[in-house]
């Protein structure tokens, strides 16, 4: 801390040089790019190459820069400083390299194909997350929760399930898909109940941890107030389980979208944002395939946020 | 007879007009005002006082592990900073602090292997320092197998392992039972004579305080400010019969007296 | 000095009832409700077979359920089958075991990878406020974000660039695990007690002392947890790498060839072999936790 805080003194440029040094790294960047766009391809790339490397440097020291002190500015700018920066060096770098766009796409030519492809994305998008990735959260979930109450109330049934629920939980869901997927049929159901399932094992093993977390000393005054189960749960083990089985949602609402794509690569009926990256990689429409990840991790990010900010709700009411 | 000192008489530890403030969220937090406190080398120095007053905080000072807002401040006749990177002192916190992937001689062991002790003695080294706390069984023990007062005992054959010319003690018997806790004591005196080492010692406990000091500071809270240092004229070596001396209980009633006073 | 009590009274870890019976008893009741759940799965596909007049060599849907070329769930004589011709003999480039130490091989490779390049992320994460700042919200984003998605796309780009062989689907392996690496050990290094930094600074430790002897030892326990999750997530990569690549062995091939030729008694065995694969490796990197934090108490 103080330490830090004497390397901060000693540093020539005042942190107030962040954001011109910064502007500077992506105008020029930008320049760059602009520059390339003219003509086909450049004969000799190095140069351009160098450039970039230069203004990335400056970028660099503008970052840390910006990144000195508390003030909020100070801990966003860096973030979407550095994102855009390397948005913008690989679109000057691609370029003046002439990358054909089946094998590496400028950013750019995705923006492009986003917009156009938007509509089939978000039918895949319709059917990846609202079809396959939430409506198998949501059954996993209930089902996991179920299954954590009855292995509560009867020991055995605890000591018999949880054992297996954390043995498979290291199961690839990439073994289970095909099978599943023969089983079911090649149709969105199929791809619901994978994530259903990969869904169950951490709310199962989640939830019943959180059910016993309640203190024994808790459940004794419960004891002593001649309390009935139903209150004891409800004032008791149940907010006591509400971390525990929240930090079980946050980390399945990622592994939903995830596991959903991935199942999509052993099958589809010619839908979903996986289906989209199987099919465009194999006719190396890339700029199409980083399109779909961009859509995918757009996303991804917002459910889990959605549930991040649904924990803090529900456990600060509580 | 008085405690072994060392021929010269400038001080070890010079605190002037010490301040130290906290930047807290609702203002600030004088942990410490304008203390004074001049300590001879070779003294055992016992600081006293309720919960906050600032006890621990002169502590780290002195120990350069925070840097006063006010005042002066010298250590080993220089800055705090130059004694700790001297390695002038062996310093016990209030909580163990062990390693857990260390077992109990390497903890011990750890001062020494920092400071590239050669290797063919810091076994040995180590060994006799967990003897001299009684824990020499159990040198191949984990932390988590040791009790609260136990881990506390490894800390403080931690501290003295590579034989630092100060010692800054935190609270260290607050966790141990009466009977090992005054054992300790006595082995703690028995050390402090054999080796002229200068103690800073911070303890609640007042018949503690006389027993082991050879001064002791009484501090109060908000502001931490030290309320008067009481001269104990007990004579050395000291031994249980120590605390049926008269003298023992009129030490502690003034030291009470000074307590109750700061807290009005 | 203070009578020290003896060693014997260290305090040990209760013993908890076992488990085992439970386990078992839950397998047995799967085991009794494997039969009527494949009569009736199968049964359907079987009476459908029958209408179109195909000759099974059985006369209702019920008898046919067990005979079936491509059951949705296999009897157990078509298990029996399965495993045999899938396993014998183990070492043979057709055979699962073998494709699994392959893909295992793959995963570990990639593994150990991951670990270096998360451990050096790791150290500037937390060496470095700048860095952390400019990068953390993008690995922490990434988390979320299905980078195994990138998988087949970055096995078509490694093999435009002539990586070929074992190498591409270790490196997609590692790519996807590295992420949960790296923020597990950033955790772990930013894990020592306050008091226990203190007194690295009384001893007047070196930067590199403080991070030897202090911080990676105390991270050790977040890499294994992290090691852990990072694994399967290697191993969905490396089958999913091998699935998109023109490979000659693996899990991946294996259901890749078996899902187009709709072999199902196949999949169904290879899925066990993939599941054990995931368990196995798992279960490797816990006994390697234990091996190296042999110090910490018994869970
Ligand atoms: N790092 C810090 N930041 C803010 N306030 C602090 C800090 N350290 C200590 N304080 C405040 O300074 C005062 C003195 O704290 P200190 O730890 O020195 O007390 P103490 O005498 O050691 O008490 P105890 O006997 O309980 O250990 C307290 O009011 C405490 O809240
Ligand atoms: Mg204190």
């Amino acid at each position: 801390m103080t330490q830090k805080n004497v390397q901060a003194a000693a540093l020539p440029l005042r942190s107030g040089f962040g954001l011109p040094l910064l502007l500077i790294a992506a105008l020029g960047l930008l320049g760059l790019s602009v520059l390339l766009a003219g003509q086909t391809a450049p004969a000799v790339a190095w140069p351009w190459l160098v450039g970039v490397v230069a203004l990335l440097l400056v970028g660099a020291v503008g970052i840390r820069q910006s990144a000195q002190g508390e003030t909020p500015l100070a801990r966003i700018l860096p973030a979407a400083a550095t994102l855009i920066l390397a948005i913008l060096a690989a679109e000057a770098v691609l370029r003046a390299y002439a990358v054909p766009t089946g094998l590496i796409p400028t950013p750019s030519k995705v923006a492009q194909s986003l917009w156009a492809a938007r509509n089939v994305l978000l039918l895949d998008a319709y059917y990846t997350f609202v079809l396959e990735a939430l409506l198998g959260f949501v059954v996993g979930t209930l089902a996991g929760l179920g299954l954590a109450l009855l292995a509560v109330r009867f020991r055995m049934l605890e000591r018999g399930v949880l054992p297996y629920a954390a043995l498979l939980s290291s199961v690839p869901i990439v073994a289970l898909a095909p099978v599943i997927i023969k089983a079911a049929g090649l149709g969105w159901p199929s791809k619901t109940i994978i994530v259903a399932i990969t869904v169950l094992f951490p709310v199962v093993i989640n939830a019943v941890r959180g059910l016993q977390s309640a203190q024994p000393m808790h459940l004794d005054l419960m004891h002593s107030y001649a309390a009935s189960p139903a209150q004891t749960f409800r004032e008791v083990r149940w907010p006591s389980a509400l971390p525990f089985i929240f930090t079980a949602l946050r980390v399945s609402s990622t592994l939903a979208l995830i596991n959903a794509i991935v199942a999509e690569f052993f099958g589809t009926e010619g839908h979903g944002l996986g289906f989209r990256i199987q099919i465009e990689v194999g006719r190396f429409g890339l700029d199409i395939v980083w399109a779909a990840i961009v859509v995918a991790s757009v996303i991804g990010i917002s459910f889990y946020l959605l549930i991040s900010a649904l924990e803090r709700y529900v456990l600060r009411r509580n | 007879m008085t405690a072994p000192r060392s021929p010269s008489d400038t001080p070890i530890v010079s605190v002037r007009d010490l301040s130290m403030i906290f930047p807290t969220p609702g203002g600030q937090t004088v942990a410490l005002q304008d203390a004074n406190l001049q300590i001879m080398p070779g003294e055992f120095i016992s600081l006293i006082g309720p919960s906050g007053c600032g006890k621990t905080t002169l502590l780290r000072l002195m120990a350069d592990l925070i840097q006063p807002t006010g005042g002066e401040l010298l250590v080993n006749g220089g800055t705090p900073r130059k004694a700790r990177e001297n390695r002038a002192y062996g310093y016990v916190f209030q909580a163990p602090a062990l390693m857990e992937w260390r077992n109990v001689l390497n903890n011990v062991k750890l001062p020494l292997d920092v400071m590239n002790t050669p290797k063919a003695q810091r076994d040995s080294r180590a060994r006799e320092m967990l003897k001299l706390v009684g824990l020499e069984k159990f040198e191949r023990s984990y932390p988590w197998q040791l009790s609260g007062g136990m881990q506390q005992r490894v800390s403080i054959a931690r501290a003295l392992a590579f034989d630092p010319a100060m010692l800054f003690m935190d609270e260290p018997f607050g966790a141990l039972d009466e009977i090992t806790r005054e054992n300790l004591n006595l082995e703690l005196l028995r050390l402090w004579r054999e080796t002229g080492k200068t103690v800073v010692f911070v303890t609640h406990s007042i018949s503690e305080a006389v027993f082991l000091s050879t001064r002791v500071v009484v501090m109060t809270a908000r502001p931490g400010k030290i309320e008067g240092i009481v001269d104990i004229g007990l004579p050395h070596p000291r031994s249980d019969d120590s605390r049926e001396d008269p003298r023992f209980f009129e030490y502690a009633t003034q030291i009470r007296e000074l307590l109750k006073k700061g807290h009005s | 000095m203070t009578t020290a009590p003896t060693p014997t009274t260290l305090p040990r870890a209760a013993r908890r009832p076992s488990n085992l019976f439970p386990m078992l008893g839950v397998a047995l009741a799967a085991l009794v409700l494997y039969w009527p759940l494949m009569l009736w799965a199968n049964s359907g596909q079987a009476a459908r077979s029958l209408a179109s007049g195909a000759d099974l060599g059985c006369k209702t849907a019920l008898a046919c359920a067990t005979q079936l070329r491509n059951p949705v769930i296999p009897a157990p004589g078509q298990f029996a089958s399965g495993f045999t011709s899938l396993s014998v003999p183990p070492l043979a480039p057709t055979s699962a075991p073998y494709n699994a130490l392959v893909t295992g091989g793959e995963t570990l490779l990639g593994l150990a990878l991951a670990s270096v390049l998360g451990l050096v992320l790791a150290t500037l994460l937390v060496r470095s406020r700048s860095f952390e700042r400019a990068t953390l919200p993008w690995l922490v984003a990434s988390q979320t974000v299905p980078i195994v998605a990138l998988a087949p796309m970055l096995a078509v780009l490694l093999g435009q660039y002539g990586v070929q062989g074992f190498l591409p689907k270790a490196i997609i392996a590692a790519y996807i695990a590295f992420f949960p690496i790296a923020i597990g050990m950033a955790q772990g290094l930013r894990s020592p007690d306050p008091l226990q930094l203190d007194l690295m600074r009384t001893y007047r430790a070196s930067p590199a002392q403080v991070f030897g002897l202090l911080q990676v030892p105390a991270s050790l326990p977040y890499l294994f947890t992290s090691l852990k999750v990072a694994a399967t997530a290697a191993l969905v990569g490396s089958i999913v790498a091998e699935i998109s690549t023109i490979s000659f062995s693996g899990l991946g091939k294996m259901l890749a060839e078996n899902s187009r030729a709709s072999d199902t008694v196949a999949l169904w065995v290879i899925m066990i072999y993939g599941a054990a694969l995931g368990i196995v490796l798992v279960a490797l990197i816990g006994g390697l936790e234990r091996l190296v934090t042999r110090w910490r108490p018994p869970a």
